[in-house]
């Protein structure tokens, strides 16, 4: 994936798209949006960085996972299978960008009144007491959408592609606006880039 | 009426399908596909077949499902059983039925009707687009004339909409993002927030960014747009017009960088005026003169082509030296020297200039582009406004001095240049409709082919004693009117002799004791109402002083067919494609909600008005032939919107079609974007009405004790300081609201979604103030503080000590601080910045009545607890 | 109104703040982990110093520590009634060293009986007793090290991705196993002479504090997250337990009496009351060095 700082307006859609894309519970963002200020008055700029799984090249998470639950997709997602994760949370310590989750409570948005019809009809793909985080929306690029928070994006700023197809758009992007991950000195080899602000 | 009618598809085997309609958490109104499965919705999303919104949501529209799902939300009429109404005050509510409800609501008001129609007062939200025919037919049929919509339009209206409106033919202004390369917003966030083209507006600007186009942001905030701003150039609160007209200055006097043949064609530039500062006029047919430089003699406007005609000098009319208005804006312009804006403005007077040059220089006067084949003029810079520099009492002078600067080098509505939402339309190819351009009219000036209140920005109305509540009819170039809330009103009624007061409110869907300014003038006003109805989807703070709430369906439950028309107000402007949307149902309302059209056409029944009501619905629908409305027939309003949309589409195009294929699309023609170019009409640089207005107005108001003071209502802008300017002792710091990207009025907050992602952002729920300032006060970022007026309004929040905010601003986002029990998600979240306001006629502009959002405040620690 | 608790409103305090503090494994069902972590190096150091002085009841003792150790790991994790699942990824420390209590427990339960029942059904130098020893061994050096590494292969704590760490739990692993045979000596009389597990107990506490000090010059001078957590640890969070519980009573006291004890003679009560700071203090250098663990933040201070 390929996200484009200088288009993004920091509108929370990414966010909030796929949270309603997934239902993810209360204090659960497999996407967020995140905002820093840099400079000192009067010459200040905020950065909107939106982040989320990278799906690294050599995650972290994978290699501490004593279950397998965690693991590395063909495709390149890195991916939870709730079935066997056991709940041990050391993916949590592992993971350097902060991307996983796990609850082991109900929450809901609406505390004292329940689950909304829109919350029961996604419960079950949170259940409690495993980790879970982005996927890269599996089951939307299986046929043939886009992740919900690239399909969203107001400003166009995320991109979604083939990073070992030199031609891909954003294989493209990244030669051309010098794409970069963040914190490259941990060897984790992030399959998100971002195109400078 | 029944019920809402079920929606097909449920309960007909398995239930999955995307419906397309219309957002409504902003009133930007994006298209959306709404996804149901099994009669649960579960995702919205943007229609990639229209062009509002292009396939996108932003944050808020996303999070449309945590709205309706809220269990909050209003399900069946209520009315209160105490008869005591106070902020806090526990109405005492009784669930009754909707016959009940109706009834006693039509009773009232074919009462009322009876008596005097006038003294029915109808608000609504501005949010929910739809609500505006409906409200507007209602009020047009039942014959009331007082219409509001609460804070949103008192606050960001009477100066954006009426000068946009007179400059632009359009609602509002935006750059032309594909071609144009330099934009300076005043206090505006097009593209990088709500806002009338929302999501589009947003993937416009990114384009527009990503191709270079250098944005520069004058604000006293760094957020949204200066944060994306190549240029960030913070402001002392309320002082736009200070460095507008300095910019002015530099390009004319300085550079001499002005585009003179489109002065002289487009503008009332060449008209001659006297020493009295009015027009010369022509004797026989009382047309403004120009000076014919061929036969060097006085000719009317219109009788002498525009090259012809001069911008400077002194010339003789009849024994009398006039000049031509250009020639005053020209020497009016030399007040205003860099330096004198840095001291207004605490901008560097070297910015001042450069910003001045580079926006001449940019502008390429004089260039030309061929878009599809059309020439047109190229003009790539656009100086746009917004909310943030008219909410001042200085609003109309704020803003035109912005607006001046396209004026003067001729990027109004050209290519790459400030542009209207739309001002021009030539329809739908296959029936010509809607048809509407600007054109020319008294004095050669413009009238807007379309506006969305009863009433065109220009010609301007005749100010008369006034017989509604606002005195909009005195103050004729108000909107929306604090008289109806402020703390002066009984005062100013009166002195007016305004001949009845309102009796009965009926509110849809405002919270007009948080959006309108401090709660205990609104809360008087509201008590004052014999009768309030309310309809909501929530119990807000204002519903404390209903006595009927009636449970509207949300948007998800709702239909209208135009959500985004008048084109002028939300559709995306500049080139692409025209597209006509409509919003429909994607489920049915789990409770006792009904559509707020529906009540309304429903009371018009009961109330044996739908004769009028026929009759307003084809004047504003612009309904014909076959499908106008007849005579008493009891039409339901989905069946008027089909009439609307066959009406404009054709007969093979009614509701049902739209159901299906959700929107209707066209291309534009550049003729119709950058219209301006084809069509033969002027704009004001000169108001030279304004004076002849003041005359008129005092006539009527000082003698009765009401001051108009004259220096507003000067012919061409000038700085005018707010109270909040003058110095203050111990208040230093100037606070003021912003709009924030997560939240809508005071909507949103409730919204857990939205409500979450508010608490981890850094600004949206606190008080931003500079980093130094906060530092030098002894303050700690995260702490409790107080921000007080000398007034003694207060408000407490959380400080958030930043670089990104000018050492004298205090920055609150939107229009938080709920405490009431309707809301719980809302409750304690942000700061309630309207509570600072005072709402009265010295807080608000002598000219279009908009309200003065600045303040003079001074900050201190909380201690103790609580709030 | 607050979403369900007070933790969701401490989550969200957490994700607005710069560097967030990582509460899995310390909060609520993670003290579980704690306990199971020190219960686990504490057995196995006991396990090796039995072996070593022959001492069979401290062979039972640890046994029992390591069982309540397991039992400890079920309570914390999510999905305890999956732990069978655990023996899959051999590259994961924490599968390792789920594998180390199984092979401990298994080989213990092969050695064991022997030594405490005569009529077990296969004697103590059976094939079966001696495979048993062999097993447990293998067990035992696995619990020594492998907690260590799993915090040391966390990734996204700085403060724990440091080679020290693993060197820093087998010395208290080891510490914990002297201290639990003082403790059972004072309590059930003495076999075995406390002047040579006096100066053992010093020596290693000693080393101990030498290496907790370095863990926390190094950790000091490194990058600003694990700064951070050495602040938590000094004056945060951390500090009241990791002043009082992990320096004086874990380290102070039984260096104290150590040093006493190297120049003069040391009651048997005595040495127990050291062997339980120091135990008590091994307990708490592992919940400190949790409690202050920070993530990396990921608000970049400037990406480019």
């Amino acid at each position: 994936m390929v996200i484009d700082l200088k288009r993004c307006i920091g509108c929370y859609g990414c966010q909030l798209s796929c949270k309603a894309e997934h239902g993810t519970p209360p204090g659960v963002f497999f996407a967020r949006l995140l905002k820093q200020e840099e400079g000192h008055y009067p010459t200040v700029r905020q950065l909107f960085l939106p982040v989320l799984c990278f799906h690294c090249d050599e995650p972290a998470c994978v290699e501490v996972c004593p279950t397998g639950a965690s693991s590395k997709a063909p495709d390149g997602i890195v991916d939870i299978d709730p079935d066997e994760c056991v709940g041990c949370r050391a993916c949590m310590m592992a993971c350097p960008y902060s991307q996983r989750y796990f609850l082991d409570e109900e929450r809901h948005y609406f505390p004292g009144n329940g689950a909304t019809p829109y919350e029961q009809a996604r419960s079950e793909r949170h259940p409690s007491g495993v980790v879970m985080k982005c996927n890269f929306c599996r089951h939307r690029i299986s046929v043939g959408k886009e992740p919900a928070c690239v399909a969203n994006c107001p400003a166009v700023a995320r991109h979604f592609g083939d990073l070992d197809d030199p031609t891909s758009t954003v294989s493209r992007l990244i030669k051309e606006r010098g794409g970069y991950t963040l914190h490259p000195e941990l060897g984790t080899g992030p399959a998100v880039y971002y195109l400078p602000a | 009426m029944e019920a809402v009618p079920p929606i097909s598809g449920i309960g007909t085997g398995r239930d999955d399908c995307w419906i397309p309609s219309a957002c409504s958490l902003c009133y930007g109104t994006c298209s959306i596909l709404a996804h149901r499965v099994d009669g649960v919705l579960v995702k919205l999303e943007g229609n990639p077949e229209s062009a509002a919104g292009k396939g996108r949501l932003c944050g808020k529209g996303v999070s449309g499902l945590m709205t309706h799902y809220d269990p909050n939300r209003v399900r069946v009429p209520l009315r209160r059983t105490n008869p005591k109404k106070g902020m806090g005050v526990d109405p005492g509510w009784k669930e009754i039925s909707w016959e009940e409800a109706l009834d006693e609501v039509a009773r009232r008001l074919k009462k009322l009707r009876g008596e005097d129609p006038r003294k029915l007062f109808i608000q609504r939200t501005t949010t929910v687009t739809s609500s505006r025919t409906p409200i507007q037919v209602f009020a047009a049929a039942f014959g009331t004339p007082n219409r509001s919509s609460a804070g949103g339009g008192l606050h960001c209206g009477n100066g954006a909409h009426l000068i946009s409106g007179i400059m632009h033919a359009s609602w509002s202004v935006v750059p032309d993002f594909q071609y144009c390369n330099y934009a300076v917003y005043f206090g505006a966030s097009k593209g990088h927030s709500a806002g009338h083209a929302s999501c589009s507006n947003m993937g416009l600007a990114a384009e527009a960014r990503a191709r270079g186009m250098k944005m520069v942001v004058v604000d006293p905030m760094c957020n949204f747009a200066a944060a994306k701003a190549t240029e960030w150039v913070p402001i002392r609160v309320g002082t736009d017009a200070a460095l507008a007209l300095a910019m002015g200055n530099v390009m004319v006097n300085e550079l001499g960088i002005y585009d003179a043949p489109y002065l002289r064609a487009k503008t009332n530039a060449p008209y001659l005026i006297g020493p009295d500062k009015l027009y010369a006029r022509d004797p026989e047919s009382g047309k403004p003169l120009v000076w014919d430089l061929g036969a060097a003699a006085p000719r009317p406007y219109d009788a002498v082509s525009s090259e012809a005609m001069a911008l400077e000098g002194e010339f003789p009319v009849n024994g009398v030296l006039c000049r031509p208005a250009f020639e005053l804006l020209k020497n009016h312009l030399k007040n205003f020297t860099p330096e004198w804006a840095e001291r207004i403005t605490t901008i560097p007077a070297a910015d001042v200039h450069r910003l001045g040059s580079e926006f001449a220089r940019e502008a390429r006067v004089g260039s030309t582009i061929v878009i599809d084949g059309v020439t047109v003029p190229y003009r790539p810079v656009a100086a746009i406004a917004f909310r943030g520099s008219q909410g001042h009492v200085n609003s109309v002078y704020n803003f035109l001095a912005v607006d001046l600067l396209n004026q003067l080098v001729g990027s109004a509505d050209m290519a790459g240049g400030c542009l209207g939402f739309n001002p021009a339309c030539h329809g739908y190819p296959e029936t010509g409709r809607p048809y509407f351009v600007p054109k020319a009219g008294p004095d050669g000036l413009m009238i807007t082919g379309i506006w969305m209140a009863h009433h065109n920005p220009y010609p301007i109305g005749e100010p008369r004693m006034p017989e509604q509540i606002g005195l909009q009819d005195l103050f004729v170039l108000c909107q929306t009117s604090p008289f109806s809330d402020s703390s002066d009103r009984e005062e100013m009624w009166d002195k007016l002799d305004l001949p009845y007061r309102p009796e009965i409110l009926l509110n849809y869907g405002t919270n007009s004791l948080m959006s309108i300014g401090n709660k205990e003038t609104v809360a008087g006003a509201l008590a004052q109402f014999k009768f309030v109805i309310s309809i909501d989807l929530f119990l807000t703070e204002s519903s404390d002083f209903a006595d009927i709430v009636l449970p509207d369906c949300d948007y998800l439950e709702s239909l209208d067919s135009r959500p985004n028309f008048p084109f002028i107000f939300n559709l995306p402007g500049g080139l692409g494609e025209w597209c006509w949307p409509i919003k429909q149902p994607a489920i049915q309302p789990d409770g006792e909600q009904r559509r707020s059209s529906d009540i309304l056409v429903e009371l018009a029944d009961r109330i044996g008005m739908r004769e009028d009501l026929n009759a307003a619905f084809n004047v504003v629908l612009k309904l014909e032939g076959p499908f106008r409305l007849e005579g008493e027939r009891k039409y339901s309003y989905e069946e008027v919107c089909d009439a609307e949309l066959k009406n404009n589409f054709g007969a093979q195009h009614g509701l049902e079609w739209f159901k299906k294929n959700g929107v209707i699309k066209w291309p534009k023609k550049p003729e119709e974007v950058y219209w301006r170019h084809f069509v033969d009409t002027r704009v004001p640089i000169y108001w030279e009405f304004l004076p002849v207005l003041r005359e008129k107005i005092a006539a009527l108001a000082e003698p009765r004790g009401i001051k108009i003071p004259q220096r507003y209502y000067e012919p061409l802008p000038d700085w005018i300081p707010c109270p909040a300017h003058v110095t203050n002792g111990a208040f230093d710091l100037y606070a003021f609201y912003y709009r924030d990207i997560i939240h809508t009025n005071s909507f949103t907050m409730e919204n857990p979604w939205l409500d979450e992602a508010a608490r981890l952002d850094p600004y949206s729920y606190t008080i931003a103030i500079n980093a130094g300032t906060g530092r030098k006060k002894g303050l700690v970022d995260g702490e409790e503080i107080w921000v007080e007026t000398d007034a003694g309004r207060r408000v407490k929040g959380k400080v958030h000590l930043t670089e990104a905010v000018h050492p004298e601003g205090v920055g609150i986002a939107a229009c938080a601080g709920h405490w009431g029990e309707g809301m719980p998600i809302a409750k304690g979240k942000g700061v309630f910045f309207n509570d600072l306001l005072e709402v009265d006629y010295d807080h608000a502009s002598p000219v279009n009545l908009n309200l003065d959002l600045c303040v003079k405040v001074k900050v201190s620690k909380a201690r103790g607890v609580g709030r | 109104m607050a979403i369900a608790s007070g933790r969701y409103e401490q989550l969200i305090q957490d994700l607005r703040a710069e560097y967030r503090p990582q509460r899995e494994w310390i909060e609520r069902q993670g003290l579980f982990l704690i306990v199971g972590h020190f219960l686990s190096g504490v057995a196995a150091g006991t396990w090796f110093f039995s072996l070593l002085f022959g001492f069979a009841p401290g062979l039972a003792a640890a046994y029992v520590l390591a069982a309540v150790s397991g039992l400890a790991h079920l309570v914390f994790l999510g999905r305890p009634e999956r732990f069978w699942k655990m023996w899959r990824a051999r590259n994961s420390w924490i599968a390792r060293g789920f594998i180390g209590l199984t092979l401990f427990m298994l080989g213990g339960l092969l050695y064991l009986p022997p030594l405490f029942h005569p009529d077990a059904p296969w004697s103590g130098d059976s094939w079966i007793a001696r495979s048993g020893y062999a097993i447990s061994v293998a067990g035992m050096v696995i619990l020594l090290l492998y907690k260590g590494f799993v915090y040391a292969s966390s990734k996204g704590i700085p403060f724990w991705t440091s080679p020290i760490l693993p060197a820093l739990y087998v010395a208290y692993a080891l510490r914990g196993g002297v201290a639990t045979l003082l403790l059972m000596f004072a309590w059930g009389g003495n076999t075995v002479s406390p002047e040579r597990l006096g100066p053992l107990e010093l020596w290693i506490g000693l080393s101990a504090a030498v290496m907790v000090l370095f863990y926390l010059g190094v950790m000091s001078g490194a990058d600003p997250v694990a700064r951070r957590s050495v602040y938590e640890l000094v004056r945060g969070r951390a500090a009241v337990p990791f002043y009082l519980g992990t320096l004086v009573v874990g380290l102070v006291i039984p260096i104290a009496f150590g040093l006493a004890g190297v120049t003069g003679s040391l009651s048997l009560a005595t040495l127990a009351l050291v062997a339980l700071a120091s135990v008590v203090g091994d307990f708490f250098i592992k919940y400190t060095i949790a409690k202050a663990g920070i993530y990396i933040p990921l608000r970049p201070r400037s990406p480019r």
